[in-house]
């Protein structure tokens, strides 16, 4: 019995900590190394990478959600830290203009073709 | 010694002048009509730029530290192979590389192409490829002399990058400039055929073999490329939407749009002014690329030996050639009234596959220029795989299955949709099979079912053609068929790859193990030795994955000229996947290693792809008629 608890107890620790890795994975992917040429904090091993990446699983550990950590992030290194664009102001051209490029495109090709008119 | 030094930096800066005093000649006795001189003056220059070339090679091979290209890119200890692709691995022997291959492609044309009666297209062909093979050859002799010379001598050369000491990286640039400077010539087979207004069926297929043997380069360039930085990066993947792979991507997208253009110019006479749009655009991007790589406005891995003020050099020979290329586009361009085809008809097809990949272009350009547009107004933002992904997904999902259909239509008629009803029944099948594979494997996702079901749907339309004419499939539909099964190869292996791969990062003491779900990995031994010119740690691993048993051996090395550290990544191929294992170089005496451990799905399924693509290409450069 005793044996079954700490098996258990153990597997949940693993469990736990694979799932903190994954997290502190996927928070590290989405920031920018910023002494780096075109790298994420996750694929850099530079100093400041690893800075980064001890915070964000100290954080992680201490129970703070993802955004608390991006928050603090963002505060003290401005947004370029961030890798992926979202759907905020700045980027909203980057996802309208394509979409309003192909529309017009397709408006042209549907205009030439016979069976429309 | 030294005054024969100095001589062999004179005699190659005498050449070059030489070379650009004989393409100005040329241009004199062109518009003297003396169309035959002419071409023999731009061919005399291109020998004598080839020339000087093999005479930087040289310089190069003996390490000629006089010459300011060598004394920065090479070094004594660096091993003869790479002293040599030294040549090209800089900002200024890259670019007496990109003048050359401008001259081949003008040289070959003028030998290979020889119709008595196109006698003045062949001569305007040549003129216009003289006139881009002069802009850069001042450009290269104002900001980027490859022989300025240093006095006195330097004893040792400062080193090349070793990223770039990688047998690959050797050959991926000269395959890459190949193509998206093959580019030129399409663009001067264009101007020359605006010019003399015989932009027609005929024009199509003397510069098919041209536009296509650039286009297969370009795609072979791409894929070392790629391939490159999955071995030597060690990051675990194949494309990163680096700018400068975005760079890259970016002229083989219009190249690819404008080669089924050129089909419909070939077959129908059609689509005239739009081939010869495309014609520009694609060379115009093969030209940004250059400039981003070369300005030093990206943050890249790539972006080696740059120099902001021959980035605006660039920047204004992009603009020349761009503007005086669409002026004769407009000035020349037939006007003809325009045409209307079915929907249901290829013409329509081959505009929407023109559409597609020009959205993807545009998405492309948007996210590698949308930073640096931003930086203007002091925003520094960052454009990241998940944009692309996120926003290329669906329309891929698309593209893939008007691309099974598009072929199988009729040109310029409607084609009765019985024929199609077998195709409805084949995209059902691919739809079942899907979900088996989706359901089987445990993984509910809308995106990766998609994918499957499209690309599956690519690649059974192109089977059920080849069994429908199965006692002999004509050799006229070889190449379209292996390239279009390339691609369904292709984004089947992305899209199984993406969902089915995993990643493991730790950190590990020697002799420790460490365990995850259905895998363990023991860190055995390692030992740490100096070869050649860098510094190397071997690790040894032991890994059991399932039943598996296996060692990977990756390791680091730092190199001494300049100081750097590049991964040495270590991988067991499968028949289906990658166990793919890459170290960082540890800090000074700590025992603890940093490791990354990928299980890669399905990755040779995208090189098989790719392959396919090329090979696909490549048949079509030698395809007799259309």
């Amino acid at each position: 019995m005793k044996f079954f608890l700490v098996f258990i107890i153990s597997w949940f620790s693993i469990a736990y900590a694979n799932e903190a890795q994954d997290r502190t994975n996927s928070i590290t992917k989405n920031l920018r190394c910023l002494v780096c040429e075109g790298q994420s904090v996750y694929e850099s091993n530079s100093d400041f990478a690893k800075d980064i990446k001890t915070f964000v699983s100290k954080k992680i550990k201490e129970k703070n959600t993802d955004e608390d950590i991006y928050e603090f992030l963002i505060s003290k290194y401005g947004e370029e830290i961030i890798l992926n664009p979202d759907f905020s102001n700045k980027f909203i051209f980057l996802w309208i203009a394509p979409i309003l490029f192909f529309l017009i495109g397709i408006f042209f090709i549907f205009r030439r073709s016979n069976e429309i008119r | 010694m030294i005054g024969t030094k100095i001589m062999a930096s004179n005699f190659a800066n005498g050449v070059l002048i030489l070379s650009i005093f004989f393409s100005f000649l040329s241009n004199l006795f062109f518009f003297q009509k003396k169309f035959n001189l002419s071409i023999r003056l731009f061919n005399f220059s291109s020998t004598l730029i080839i020339f000087t070339f093999l005479l930087l090679i040289y310089f190069f091979y003996s390490s000629n530290f006089s010459i300011a290209a060598v004394y920065e890119n090479s070094h004594t200890l660096k091993p003869i192979f790479y002293k040599i692709a030294g040549t090209w691995g800089n900002h200024e022997g890259s670019l007496l590389l990109f003048i050359v291959i401008i001259a081949v492609y003008g040289s070959l044309f003028s030998i290979l192409f020889n119709k008595a009666e196109s006698e003045k297209f062949k001569s305007w062909v040549i003129f216009f490829q003289n006139n881009l093979f002069l802009i850069f050859l001042i450009f290269l002799i104002t900001t980027s002399n490859p022989f300025d010379i240093i006095i006195p001598r330097p004893i040792e050369g400062l080193g090349l990058n070793p990223i770039l000491q990688d047998p690959l990286l050797v050959i991926h640039p000269p395959f890459l400039y190949l193509g998206y400077v093959g580019f030129s010539l399409t663009l001067s087979l264009v101007l020359s055929g605006l010019v003399n207004k015989n932009l027609n069926s005929n024009w199509a297929i003397i510069s098919w073999p041209w536009v296509m043997i650039a286009w297969v380069f370009l795609t072979i360039g791409i894929t070392l490329g790629s391939v490159w930085a999955y071995y030597e990066l060690g990051w675990g993947g194949y494309w990163f939407w680096d700018p400068v792979e975005n760079a890259s991507l970016m002229p083989w997208l219009a190249g690819t749009a404008l080669i089924h253009s050129m089909l419909v110019l070939k077959l129908k006479n059609q689509m005239k002014s739009w081939t010869s749009l495309l014609a520009i655009i694609t060379f115009s991007f093969s030209l940004l690329g250059t400039f981003l790589v070369r300005s030093g406005v990206l943050n890249s891995v790539h972006a080696f030996a740059n120099d902001p003020d021959r980035g605006v050099f660039i920047l204004m020979i992009i603009f020349i050639i761009t503007l005086s290329s669409l002026i004769i586009h407009i000035l020349f361009s037939e006007k003809n009234k325009p045409i209307t085809n079915f929907f249901l008809s290829k013409e329509s097809f081959v505009n929407l596959n023109n559409l597609f990949l020009l959205f993807f272009l545009f998405v492309v350009l948007l996210g590698t220029i949308y930073p640096i547009i931003l930086s203007i107004f002091d925003q520094t933002i960052s454009v990241g795989p998940v944009y692309y992904n996120t926003i290329l997904a669906p329309f891929v999902f698309i593209f893939l299955i008007l691309m099974s259909l598009g072929p199988l239509l009729k040109w310029s008629n409607k084609i009765k949709l019985q024929a199609l009803y077998i195709y409805i029944f084949i995209f059902i099948l691919c739809l079942v099979l899907s979900i088996i594979i989706i359901v089987l494997s445990n993984s509910y996702d809308l995106i990766l079912f998609l994918g499957i079901a499209s690309s599956l749907f690519l690649i059974f339309s192109i089977l059920s053609e080849i069994y429908k004419g199965s006692i002999r499939i004509k050799p006229f539909y070889l190449p379209r068929l292996l390239s279009h099964m390339g691609v369904g190869i292709f984004f089947l292996s992305i899209f199984l790859n993406s969902y089915y791969s995993y990643t493991k990062d730790f950190e590990i003491k020697i002799n420790e193990t460490k365990n995850f779900d259905n895998l363990s990995l023991k860190f055995v031994d390692h030992s740490i030795g100096k070869i050649e010119n860098y510094l190397e740690m071997k690790t040894k691993f032991e890994i059991r994955s399932g039943k598996e048993v296996f060692n990977l051996e990756p390791s680091v090395r730092k190199y001494f000229q300049p100081n750097q550290i590049t991964s040495e990544t270590s991988i067991k191929p499968t028949f289906f996947s990658n166990y793919y294992l890459a170290i960082n170089f540890p800090d000074s005496q700590s025992i603890i290693l940093g490791a990354r451990y990928y299980y890669n799905y399905l990755i040779h399924g995208i090189w098989l792809g790719l392959l396919l693509i090329i090979f696909g290409g490549f048949l079509s450069v030698f395809k007799k008629r259309i």
